[in-house]
């Protein structure tokens, strides 16, 4: 008998059990719905991930002074704002360079005192971290040579001294023993994780280092690539012009450290490949799980339909006619179950883009990988009770009651 | 020449330490063209005898010649394929397939002999026709009286032009109206030359026959051939 002549059989059938078919096909729609889910997620968050390198991260680089991790050979040499500015006036990249002296002093505003994470930094820094001013404005080279007390700070400083940012600017404060003048208030950012811009108060970089802290050494220097460059070649120059700064023999390690944030990105990869991994394993068992329902139902409808079986039979059906009617309903079964999985994940899918305003790319593989997969699935569990079918006695079969 | 040939079919069923002789020792022939009816109590291994000779099932001893060739000895698919080819069935409860239409029941046969779908539609409107039921092709058979659904049986078994037609009690769910009806469309056959063995415990039904086969305890107790008039 034709293959079309089973698979017609085979719809009959499912279609005569609709609901009781759709029912054994869940396992198998969950299956492949979370599969293409995960495939479409997955690959719009790389995106977005690489998208948010190429944006932001890859182009800055930061240097650190290198913790003294017991390597005698390396002198404590920290990072200074002489180093700063050996590598502004280096020419060779013209990237921007933003030192920064960190600390906590306290903040008091009448009788309110709050602590607070005090940042001195460059007029540019404000650009380079992609923050904007809100109220006011940001201070200038000038009032940074002039080490003027002029304080920026983020929008839920107020709040936290008992009034609000914007009735503080023009108002006098007292940071750390220190009179500063209010001159600007930031537009909020929200927190990044390990710190929120929201809640520090921003300086000139020379009134930290003379007014505040009383040190020229800085914590960290940032460095803004433009994008012609690769961050290797970035690293190479700042290493180049540190170690001539600090006077580092060839052979010898550096003493200051390059954060590339691609390296960060690259955890980030590896989580989502493992969480992905899980999830397609989950999406595993439950086609197992599936198959092993689709075979139930098939045992059922195999001994439901022995006397159809018996008269298909008597009227000269072979055992290989028979074996292929029951594998191509299992099969079919669990396309059709496959199909609906693959609606149902790429909406799910679909659902997500729009909250997350990514990019609904399904790659087409993906889409005819899982409806094979499940017509395999199909395969594998049809085989047992469509053996079953075929191996019946006519005679017996036909007086099945 | 005979169409079939039986000696000493005997067919034991083993259910666990009990064995069951349905069959115990049955020979005869059956010329091309006969009408015989198979009569005896409930119980008396008529069906078995059916089976038997419909390649249904294989005798446990004895031999069976069906076209002067030897099929006691055959199984699985070469049975299937002498019973699409040379036989043709009639069950009281009908079998036909619930879903399909009356059209799609005929040319199953015709589907396992790997006919071409024009053949398949043209022999199966055919014998629709030949039992009187073309009009009702595309019916369901729930959408049929049950004398219709045992003529859509009866075009089925016919559809293949088999050697020999069993019909096994083919009026015992039909009332004695429709019953007649379809003794007439066998009696019509035979008219035709269709070899025809049918399996009844009415004494009617019967009569439409030329010779008449007693069985007893899986024996042939009598076998009696009417005079032609
Ligand atoms: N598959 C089987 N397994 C065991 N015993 C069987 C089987 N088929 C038939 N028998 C037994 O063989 C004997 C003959 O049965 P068979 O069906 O041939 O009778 P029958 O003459 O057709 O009866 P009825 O007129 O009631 O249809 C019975 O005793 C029956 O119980
Ligand atoms: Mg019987």
């Amino acid at each position: 008998m034709v293959l079309q002549e089973s698979i017609s059989t085979a719809i009959d059938s499912i279609r005569a059990n609709l609901l009781r078919s759709l029912l054994t096909t869940i396992a198998i729609v969950i299956g492949t719905a979370s599969v293409i889910a995960m495939v479409g997620i997955g690959s719009s968050a790389q995106r977005a991930i690489d998208d948010s390198i190429t944006n932001l991260s890859a182009r800055t680089l930061s240097v650190y002074p290198s913790r003294g991790r017991g390597s005698q050979k390396i002198s404590a040499a920290p990072l200074s704002i002489s180093d700063a500015d050996a590598l502004i006036k280096d020419q060779e990249i013209n990237w921007r360079v933003s030192p920064e002296i960190r600390g906590s002093k306290s903040l008091k505003y009448k009788n309110e005192s709050i602590s607070i994470s005090v940042i001195g930094a460059r007029e540019s820094y404000l650009s380079i971290q992609g923050y904007e001013i809100d109220q006011g404005a940001f201070f200038t080279e000038r009032d940074d040579l002039a080490r003027k007390r002029v304080a920026i700070i983020g929008s839920s400083v107020g709040t936290e001294l008992k009034t609000s940012s914007k009735a503080l600017v023009g108002e006098e404060v007292d940071l750390g023993g220190v009179t500063f003048k209010i001159i600007g208030v930031a537009k909020s950012e929200g927190s990044s994780g390990w710190s929120n811009p929201d809640e520090q108060i921003y300086i000139p970089l020379l009134t930290a280092s003379d007014r505040v802290f009383g040190r020229d050494r800085v914590d960290s220097i940032r460095v803004e690539v433009p994008n012609t460059y690769t961050p290797e070649e970035a690293m190479i120059s700042i290493e180049r012009v540190l170690r001539r700064e600090h006077d580092i023999g060839p052979g010898e390690e550096n003493n200051f450290r390059i954060n590339d944030w691609s390296q960060f990105t690259d955890l980030q990869k590896q989580a989502t490949a493992i969480f992905s991994a899980l999830l397609i394993g989950i999406a595993g068992i439950s086609l197992m799980v599936g198959g092993i329902g689709v075979m139930n139902i098939m045992l059922v409808s195999v001994t439901e339909r022995t006397r159809e079986i018996g008269l298909r039979k008597a009227l000269g059906a072979t055992h290989q006619a028979i074996l292929l009617q029951f594998i191509i309903e299992a099969v079919t079964l669990c396309i059709i179950g496959g199909i609906i999985g693959v609606i149902f994940g790429s909406s799910l899918y679909f659902l997500v883009t729009v909250f997350q305003d990514w990019v609904f790319t399904i790659p087409f593989s993906a889409i005819l990988g899982s409806v094979i997969f499940s017509a395999c699935v199909g395969l594998f569990f049809g085989i047992w009770p469509a053996r079953k079918a075929a191996q019946l006695e006519p005679a017996v079969a036909l007086r099945y009651e | 020449m005979n169409v079939i040939q039986v000696k000493d079919l005997t067919k034991h069923y083993s259910l666990g330490t009990q064995t069951v002789e349905a069959l115990r020792g049955v020979s005869f022939g059956i010329e091309q063209g006969e009408f015989i009816a198979i009569m005896g109590p409930s119980g008396s291994g008529k069906s078995t005898l059916m089976n038997i000779i419909g390649c249904l099932d294989s005798p446990t001893d004895g031999t069976y010649h069906l076209n002067n060739q030897e099929v006691s000895t055959l199984e699985g698919d070469e049975l299937a394929g002498i019973r699409n080819k040379e036989i043709g069935f009639v069950f009281q409860n009908f079998h036909l397939l619930a879903r399909n239409s009356a059209l799609d029941n005929v040319m199953l046969p015709l589907k396992y002999a790997g006919v071409d779908k024009e053949g398949q539609l043209k022999r199966a409107k055919n014998a629709l026709s030949q039992v009187g039921l073309e009009s009702r092709m595309d019916h369901q058979p729930s959408e049929l009286s049950g004398g219709q659904q045992q003529r859509v049986a009866i075009a089925r078994a016919l559809v293949n032009n088999p050697s020999i037609l069993f019909a096994d009690e083919p009026t015992g769910n039909l009332d004695s109206q429709t019953g007649h009806d379809v003794m007439q469309l066998f009696h019509n056959l035979h008219q035709q030359g269709q070899t025809i063995i049918l399996i009844t415990h009415e004494n009617e039904v019967a009569a439409e026959a030329q010779r008449t086969i007693f069985i007893k305890d899986g024996l042939i107790e009598s076998d009696i051939r009417k005079e032609k008039l």
